[in-house]
């Protein structure tokens, strides 16, 4: 039963997605229940899951009943187990917050948006397991499109911001697609495992470098990396405000975890360490990304726009983190990676409870709370302590391991841009704080409503969830090194 | 093209057509069992034979609103889908390892071949409705609004 597991975890959304219009056409008001018990039955399995594999190791599910180079394959390592356990996780209290009273009513809309929430979810599993690079392109398309469908279902700029991000997002999948190509013309195969014996001997050769790189620029439009993130802010800003946590946390962790794969996986962390400079360019540009996306924060006015290029900064972290070559600053990496899914997912749960509670959207307006707002500030604090990095949060003791494998690789670079970009995160949400709590606006009184439950929820979730993987750091890095560390690194 | 075509001539040559397309698609789907062809492009067939009849019947006819409720079975081809594979994990194998499907009296070859065959309809049904809703989102729905969401 174990060996199942992986594809059973897909299936559940996927056949709720599929059975929604049926059951949606009669009786619309299940939908939410429905969709919230299927994603807490996917937190289960997942569970299940990584228990599974940490018992009888690695998974290897082959579809169809054809084995690896020939057939379909997808592998539940410990890496792939983590991640979907996460991902479940941040997926429930996304969908948690975004079928709250708090945003206006669906009406019959509700079964399509449903359908595309569930079938982005299916795909991000899709994406984790996957063992081979078509297959990953193949998920990595579907996500895509749930996203841009749902970042333009608001109409308007939203159609617009929406509309750049497919053109921007197709873009890139057609360069992922061609590096696939090139690999596939020099090795004859598609497999990661199958690609992981072959390409080693070909490392030097141009067209694995030519199609190393397009995968790398494909996946970074994906990811969002910063020259190439000129899609996402429009995007996170206009689309509806219930959607752009789930998107924000999910979409470009998984592109990015896609990458570490590819980069770990299917070039060996032996070439990628001492053969070729892909480390080199990756922590580079992850380095720029830090410092670059929060600087743009700081200038924004706009909250969701804010947190959004504090969202590529905090890739770019994630990015230094695993280019430091070495099992410290890799598991520093993919445990910052978890925290910022979870990090990401409350700024904007916030941002979106700011919005249909008070009305705000800019900078600007957030004195009309007049420091109320409750616990609310309370969640924004605690969230906002773990982007900074403070202990006893999350981010603290993700940029912490990073700092300390920088250290272990002698890269000062590295430990100057994760500290000058801690610093700008501290600018940009002083900024915020300010005017959440030192300002007020004397001539409009604070607009009080109540805060709804699911809000209180996910937000309670999220910031809980924040201070827990502060405390459990030091078990849950020690776990990862010890079961998520690609061979030969 | 929202009206029936005026022409006798087109009126009675597409009704030859549009039968013969889906007989040809029928035909491409199960030879994609032995050659060329499946699913997929029985599917886009299919679909050229329904484009076909609102272009020339027009969507208010009898045959135009069996296209518009062609458009409600978008899941179907997805559900069959689907449901082949996990009847071959709840038959024990893998999913869709069509030699597990749990049909009695057939031995592993023809469960395949049934397999394949079900699992390609499903595929044909989906094509055949996403490329109808494709063409009648183009040419007649105008979604030039703003939602509250």
């Amino acid at each position: 039963m174990t060996r199942h597991l992986p594809v059973i975890l897909f299936l559940l959304p996927l056949c709720l997605a599929i059975n929604l219009p049926v059951i949606g056409l009669k009786h619309r008001e299940w939908c939410r229940p429905l969709v919230i018990t299927i994603v807490i039955g996917m937190v289960l399995v997942s569970i299940a899951n990584l228990v599974g594999v940490l018992h009888t190791g690695t998974i290897h599910y082959a579809f169809g009943g054809w084995a690896a180079p020939v057939g379909i394959e997808w592998v539940a390592d410990g890496l792939a187990s983590v991640m979907t356990v996460a991902l479940s996780l941040v997926a429930l209290v996304c969908v948690i917050f975004l079928s709250s009273v708090l945003f206006p009513y669906l009406g019959s809309r509700i079964v399509p948006f449903y359908i595309l929430v569930l079938l982005l979810i299916a795909s991000l599993i899709g994406m984790v397991f996957a063992g081979d690079l078509f297959n990953l392109f193949v998920f990595l398309e579907v996500s895509a499109l749930c996203a841009y469908a749902l970042v333009g279902l608001a109409g308007g700029k939203a159609l617009v911001a929406g509309f750049r991000y497919l053109i921007l997002g197709t873009f890139g999948a057609s360069l992922y697609l061609l590096g696939v190509g090139y690999l596939y013309a020099e090795t004859g195969t598609l497999n990661m495992a199958d690609l992981a014996l072959r390409v080693p001997p070909l490392v030097g050769s141009k067209a694995i470098a030519v199609g190393v790189l397009f995968m790398f620029i494909g996946l970074g439009i994906k990811m969002a990396l910063v020259p190439l993130h000129g899609w996402l802010p429009d995007a996170y800003t206009y689309a509806p405000d219930r959607v752009s946590p789930m998107l924000a946390s999910l979409v470009t962790k998984v592109a990015l975890y896609g990458w570490i794969r590819i980069m770990f996986w299917v070039l060996g962390a032996h070439a990628v360490v001492y053969q070729i400079p892909v480390l080199f360019l990756v922590g580079l540009l992850g380095a720029v990304a830090a410092l670059v996306g929060a600087f743009l924060a700081l200038s924004q006015e706009n909250i969701k726009r804010m947190f959004a290029y504090g969202g590529l900064s905090h890739i770019g972290l994630v990015l230094v983190g695993i280019s430091l070559g070495n099992q410290t600053g890799f598991a520093g990496g993919v445990f910052y990676l978890l925290n910022d899914a979870v990090m990401q997912a409350g700024l904007f749960f916030w941002a979106g409870a700011i919005i249909h509670l008070y009305g705000v959207r800019n900078i600007e307006d957030l004195t009309r709370l007049h420091g109320g707002a409750g616990w609310m500030s309370v969640a924004l604090v605690v969230i906002a302590l773990s982007m900074i990095g403070i202990p006893p949060t999350g981010g603290f003791f993700g940029k912490w391991y990073i700092i300390l494998g920088a250290l272990e690789a002698q890269n000062y670079l590295a430990i100057a841009a994760v500290l000058i970009a801690t610093l700008l995160t501290l600018a940009y949400f002083l900024k915020l704080f300010e005017r959440v709590f030192r300002e007020r606006s004397v001539e409009q009184p604070p607009l009080i409503r109540e805060v709804p439950l699911a809000v209180r929820v996910s937000l309670g979730a999220t910031s809980v969830a924040v201070i827990v993987l502060g405390l459990m750091s030091d078990h849950i890095v020690s776990f990862l090194l010890k079961t998520a560390i690609p061979p030969g690194l | 093209m929202k009206q029936m075509h005026d022409s006798l001539i087109v009126q009675t040559m597409s009704q030859l057509l549009i039968p013969l397309a889906q007989l040809f698609s029928l035909y491409v789907l199960f030879f994609g069992q032995y050659g060329p062809g499946g699913g997929f492009v029985a599917g886009v067939i299919w679909t050229t034979s329904m484009i076909l009849t609102f272009l020339v019947f027009g969507l208010k006819s009898p045959q135009g609103r069996l296209v518009e409720k062609m458009l409600h079975g978008d899941g179907v081809g997805l559900i069959i889908f689907v449901g082949v594979g996990g009847l071959c994990l709840v038959g024990g194998g893998e999913f869709l390892n069509y030699a597990n499907l749990g049909i009695p009296g057939l031995g592993a070859p023809a469960q395949r071949y049934m397999g394949i065959l079900i699992s390609q309809i499903g595929v044909a049904v989906d094509v055949a409705v996403t490329g109808i809703s494709i063409v009648l989102s183009l040419a007649y729905h105008d979604t030039e609004q703003e939602y509250d969401v």
